[in-house]
């Protein structure tokens, strides 16, 4: 045996440092991962193949960065925080709790974040914010729009991913959920178009954590009722009750007391700022 | 002298209506400790109590001085504990190195350039250090086996927790982590359930024999082995006198009980024969006890 058996131990209390070094390796194995780095390429083609031609409508390209880094991200995260639950009887009884483990992983949202901020500032470069196809709304309205289908739902989507990964087992939970919210927006979508100066209706379509603000017809692009900054507040909402809801998984004592104080404050807010999101801005859709 | 130790008071552990573990008293001090016992007798669970895995029904626990029940206590258990389960799962994809690796993040190893020396070390201490770039899932079940022992010996832990450690180890290797683990119990308290008589003969100085959930033999392996001798016998035929007999290589028959005939053929008793003895010559599982009152 020419092996040493006494190595250097890691010294106790290295809290922030063990944190910051699993945060950098989830966020590194997410940032790998081919099905991500697929999905960014996607975007970056349909932005790039977008600009090429007249711009006549932004849900497009704002739908496939919603969908490509939102949704594909929420798959991804669900998979990181399921790949280690074989291996839950070794890890569980190491010194990092579990949900430190939980914030380490949330902090690979930042990955497609920083996505979903390059994709707006090239966006914004191909689809100068005085053009005429944001419809109504004044020009910092229009980067509220933008901000919440793009960069918002870049940074929901794995947050959600990771609180579903944390609490149900089944593999393709992820994609079940992915299938029912996209559902979800094109019926409240249907809804919209069939009742447009309807509060109830923008409430309906607001409640959803990826939502159209515009619809380019033959007549022009008509800006629909609500306002954009109660909708970015209302998903910044949903990305806290996500974060709180995976935190909550194997937290114990006072620390599991105030997460789920925390948990109903932004219920209360989420609430508010939906509510606020559907009856504010424009009363009734607008046509330019 | 380091003074690592384990205690166990009137420790009681159940699953619903089912007793896993009753009125279990231990003091454990460096060394190994075998833990043997037929399946169902409570081994399992008896592990994951003091790898703080689960907490006991009843009774108190205290590992190196902390109680696992607290948790600011159970994390300071935990940086001074490896632990290998009967069963691990590895992640998709991983390599031996990277899952070790992994591992040693999560035990706070956050210097890369010494984490990565440690992860080295301890793949080369169960005979994996050429295997280290090899995915998992491509390893025979004897590598995979060695691979969650390589993780619970980062750091040399001061507590080894070890569930079935050389189950599907080929003998070479068994040897080699005789060694490594004989090591390491110098200065650490090593616990290690397994089937395998002949390494508990081998390696442990003190044997504990679980029995439905309690401590039917609790001592020295060599006491054990002795409360057999003069009830081991050879016999052409299988002696209906014998509590549990068998064909040995030689085509004669071994066999152990304590109703002994005069004139029989005494041979030198093994510890398998004496945990038999123990036992009563039963071959089944442990049925589990109802929880009654």
């Amino acid at each position: 045996m020419t092996t040493a058996l006494a190595p250097a131990r890691p010294a106790a209390g290295a809290g922030r440092a063990t944190f910051a070094a699993l945060a950098a390796r989830e966020t590194r194995r997410f940032a790998l991962n081919p099905v991500f780095l697929a999905a960014a390429g996607l975007t970056a083609y349909i932005l790039w193949s977008g600009q090429r031609g007249t711009v006549t409508d932004i849900n497009g390209p704002n739908t496939a960065a919603a969908v490509l880094f939102g949704g594909v991200g929420m798959l991804v995260a669900f998979w990181l925080t399921r790949s280690m639950s074989a291996s839950e009887p070794v890890v569980g009884v190491t010194p990092v709790t579990l949900p430190v483990r939980t914030a380490a992983l949330c902090a690979v949202a930042l990955v497609p974040f920083a996505c979903g901020c390059l994709t707006l500032l090239a966006f914004l470069h191909f689809y100068p914010i005085g053009d005429p196809v944001y419809g109504a709304f004044s020009p910092p309205a229009r980067i509220a729009v933008l901000v919440g289908q793009i960069v918002v739902p870049s940074l929901g989507g794995p947050l959600l991913g990771v609180a579903l990964g944390r609490w149900v087992r089944f593999p393709g939970a992820a994609f079940v959920l992915f299938l029912l919210l996209s559902g979800w927006v094109i019926l409240v979508m249907a809804l919209t178009l069939a009742r447009p100066d309807s509060a109830p209706v923008a409430v309906l379509r607001l409640s959803a954590p990826f939502a159209l603000f515009t619809l380019h017809l033959d007549a022009g692009v008509t800006a629909w009722r609500g306002s954009p900054w109660f909708f970015l507040g209302w998903q910044l909402a949903l990305c806290a009750i996500a974060v709180l809801v995976a935190l909550l998984r194997g937290v114990e004592g006072r620390l599991r007391s105030r997460i789920i104080r925390a948990l109903g404050i932004a219920g209360a807010a989420a609430v508010i700022l939906l509510l606020l999101a559907g009856t504010g801005g424009f009363t009734h859709a607008v046509t330019t | 002298m380091p003074t690592a130790s384990i205690s166990l008071r009137d420790v009681g552990r159940t699953f619903g209506a089912t007793r896993a573990l009753a009125g279990v008293g231990l003091d454990l001090k460096p060394g190994v400790t075998g833990l043997l016992g037929p399946n169902g007798a409570g081994k399992t669970t008896l592990l994951r109590l003091l790898a703080t895995a689960l907490p006991p029904s009843q009774g108190q626990v205290s590992v190196l001085g902390l109680d696992p029940q607290v948790p600011a206590e159970r994390t300071g258990i935990r940086r001074q504990l490896g632990y290998q389960p009967q069963e691990v799962g590895f992640p998709r994809g991983f390599t031996a190195f990277a899952f070790v690796d992994y591992i040693a993040l999560l035990k706070e190893w956050t210097e890369p350039a010494a984490r990565h020396a440690e992860v080295r070390r301890v793949l080369g201490l169960v005979g994996l250090s050429h295997l280290g770039a090899k995915r998992i899932r491509a390893m025979s079940g004897g590598q995979r086996r060695r691979v969650a022992l390589a993780q619970a010996l980062l750091g040399s832990p001061p507590v080894l927790i070890l569930d079935e450690p050389t189950t599907g180890v080929d003998p070479e290797q068994r040897v080699v982590l005789r060694a490594v683990l004989a090591e390491i119990a110098r200065t650490s308290v090593v616990v290690l359930s397994t089937h395998q008589t002949e390494d508990v003969a081998a390696l442990c100085e003190r044997v504990i024999v679980l029995d439905r959930g309690r401590v039917r033999y609790d001592g020295p392996v060599t006491d054990l082995t002795a409360q057999a001798a003069g009830r081991v016998w050879l016999a052409d035929q299988p002696d209906p006198a014998a509590s549990v007999s068998w064909r040995t290589g030689t085509g004669r028959y071994r066999n152990v009980g304590t109703r002994v005939r005069d004139g029989v053929e005494h041979v030198e008793p093994s510890l398998e024969d004496a945990y038999l003895l123990l036992r009563g010559g039963a071959a089944e599982d442990e049925p589990a006890e109802e929880v009654t009152s």
